[in-house]
């Protein structure tokens, strides 16, 4: 009977209602909205992050540091035998980091120089256009590389850097390809060649300064020299970066909600005074002051259900359109280095995410709708059927 | 007629093969005792020469040995107050800008230093030819109105930056006048051409000096000592951190 009686009084309120109604299902949308983006994102990274650099995991040399430039000259090693079985398996593959300078149009640009076999498989990197070119030395570098440096595919340009002696050597290069990356960590300040090549003229025959690992289950026993970082290891900055990103998701929404509990507060206190002849001649033919109370939370509560019903059917073309086309962010983004943010952004929704948004803003609407109703607990029925507030 | 001048090409051709040049390596040691010394204070100006514009830059300079060197830029009044603390591997420098003092490593050690033709790695060789390099003199040649023995100078370990060195020292004065700097691989990287030398008591030393990046676009970086004294008392604090922030 009390949620008949609710599920009238709100038709009966007609067009408040309705506003209510319509403001909390648009702001379940925006979270859900948010809470796709932000998984959807984490997501695009992680699969960028496997398939052109990370894979499983690396097994890396325990001096390398990508942060710290001091590193890369001392952090490479032979690559233990082991390892090796996996990398001619075609399981793994050896990269191997050093600096260097290039110097095109005259200009001098520091960059890293990694090797990476011509021949591997498994990255997505273009790397069959490092195939031995004979004389040349052919270099492979991202698009973000090629804009920032005005270099073209073709161009010849000196590439200056230090043996593992420390001697200065020099040669030309040429630009076989200009690849197309979303994953900027392959792309940014860095130039790809052959690992064979790269190892002699490091002069570090057979080194390597981390392996990509296919499969992290098949990690084998290395000596100390060299560690094994996991994806969520080699993505732990990330992560963390997007739980910043999420506490201010959380905050503006919970702002959101509030405003939105503002309205759903201000239309029960209303009702609890317009009503009070009703509410004094429900005391009258016998309710219980408590039935009244959870006949008016059940309004409220029902506000947050026919909400969550509204968000489903306004929101699910927003969802399907984001969840497949996705969005991609102006180009300025993509100039902050941040990954995941190159291609378009694929939403992802999950029905954890789903629920506990429906749950956490029915419960909000629940506990707004019971604190008016407070005042009914002290109301006599005499003074509410005069239409007093006691 | 035609016998004598075939004989006399003969004997040119016979005494140009067989000629005695000096041990390089002996010359080697004259350059050091010319070039280095136990302690260096000097004034100096700096200009780069760059595709677009010329800036010209002031600083006071003091050195130990090939270990330690502090300096000081007075001019002009954006540089001012920069200062660079060379110890041993170690390099900062100090942005009075921003009040911080920076370490220079890894890749940063590959830039220019204030735009010029010299990077900081530069500024951390090793300043003694004789214990990184053996000599030979393979010619002479008459350099800018001066005698010099042409010598060819090659790393005498696998860690020295650059494997190979040729230099044009003045005869007289076992000064370099000029010298070509190149990369394992062969390929000329930097150049120095000395323009004038100043003597300084029974020393003679290069007094403008023009460094170029031979891989770089532009005319190249002239770098001129005002004054400079050898073998003065440096205090110690000049080399510390300390002095970096003063």
């Amino acid at each position: 009977m009390i949620w008949k009686l609710a599920w009238r009084n709100i038709q009966g309120a007609g067009l408040r209602s309705l506003i209510n109604i319509i403001i909390i299902a648009l702001v379940m949308i925006g979270i859900i909205w948010s809470q796709g983006m932000y998984e959807g994102w984490m997501r695009t990274a992680e699969r960028e992050s496997r398939e052109w650099l990370n894979g499983d995991g690396r097994i890396t040399h325990k001096l390398y540091d990508r942060f710290d430039p001091f590193s890369w000259d001392k952090s490479f090693e032979q690559i233990p035998e082991n390892i090796q079985d996996l990398v001619d398996k075609g399981t793994a593959v050896p990269v191997l980091i050093t600096s260097g300078t290039i110097y095109p149009e005259g200009r001098m640009i520091s960059l890293i120089v990694k090797g990476i076999p011509a021949g591997q498989q498994f990255l997505k990197l273009p790397t069959a256009v490092l195939a031995d070119g004979g004389d040349d030395i052919p270099a492979l570098i991202g698009s973000n590389m090629a804009k920032s440096s005005h270099l073209k595919e073709g161009d010849i340009v000196t590439l200056r850097w230090r043996d593992m002696h420390g001697a200065f050597n020099a040669a030309d290069i040429r630009i076989a390809a200009i690849m197309k990356t979303p994953y900027l960590e392959a792309d940014n300040g860095q130039v790809w060649m052959d690992l064979e090549r790269l190892q002699l003229m490091k002069d570090a025959p057979k080194t390597a300064t981390f392996i990509v690992i296919k499969d992290a289950g098949d990690v084998p026993q290395t000596s100390d020299a060299w560690t094994f970082e996991s994806i969520d290891f080699l993505l732990r900055d990330m992560h963390a970066m997007m739980k910043t990103e999420k506490t201010y998701g959380y905050l503006m929404f919970a702002l959101l909600i509030l405003l939105a509990m503002i309205a759903i507060f201000d239309t029960q206190v209303l009702a609890v005074f317009k009503r009070r002849k009703e509410i004094g001649i429900f005391a009258a033919l016998g309710m219980t002051q408590k039935q009244i109370i959870r006949m008016f939370t059940a309004e409220g509560m029902l506000y947050a259900v026919f909400a969550s019903v509204a968000a489903g059917i306004l929101g699910m073309p927003l969802f399907i359109y984001f969840g497949t086309v996705g969005y991609r962010m102006p180009e300025s983004y993509q100039d902050f280095g941040i990954e995941g943010l190159s291609e378009a952004v694929i939403f992802y929704y999950t029905p954890a995410m789903i629920i506990s948004t429906v749950i956490i803003v029915v419960v909000i609407t629940a506990f707004v709708s019971w604190i008016p109703t407070l005042r009914i607990a002290r109301l006599k029925p005499t003074d509410a059927l005069r239409g007093r507030m006691g | 007629m035609r016998k004598i001048y075939l004989t006399i090409i003969g004997v040119i051709i016979l005494t140009a093969l067989f000629a005695e040049y000096p041990d390089g390596n002996v010359i080697l040691g004259r350059i050091d005792a010319n070039m280095n010394a136990r302690t260096t204070k000097s004034t100096t100006t700096m200009i780069v020469q760059t595709r677009r514009a010329t800036r010209t830059m002031e600083s006071i300079n003091w050195s130990q040995g090939s270990e330690k060197s502090f300096s000081e830029y007075t001019a002009p009044a954006r540089e001012r107050g920069t200062k660079m603390l060379k110890d041993g591997d170690n390099l900062w420098i100090f942005d009075p800008s921003t009040d911080r003092t920076i370490q220079i490593s890894g890749n940063m050690l590959k830039q220019s230093v204030m735009g010029s033709d010299l990077s900081y790695e530069d500024f951390m060789e090793e300043t003694s030819l004789r214990d990184n390099y053996s000599a030979v003199v393979k010619g002479e040649l008459v350099h800018e109105g001066r005698d010099t023995w042409i010598m060819e100078l090659t790393a005498k370990k696998s860690t020295t930056s650059y494997q190979k060195i040729v230099l044009y020292v003045d005869k007289e004065r076992y000064v370099p006048l000029y010298e070509e700097r190149y990369a394992k691989g062969g390929k000329l990287l930097k150049t120095t051409r000395v323009q004038e030398v100043m003597q300084s008591g029974n020393r003679w030393y290069p007094q403008k000096i023009l460094y170029k990046d031979e891989l770089k676009d532009g005319k190249g970086t002239l770098f001129i000592i005002n004054k400079i004294e050898f073998d003065v008392k440096i205090p110690a604090h000049i080399f510390s951190k300390a002095s970096l922030k003063k």
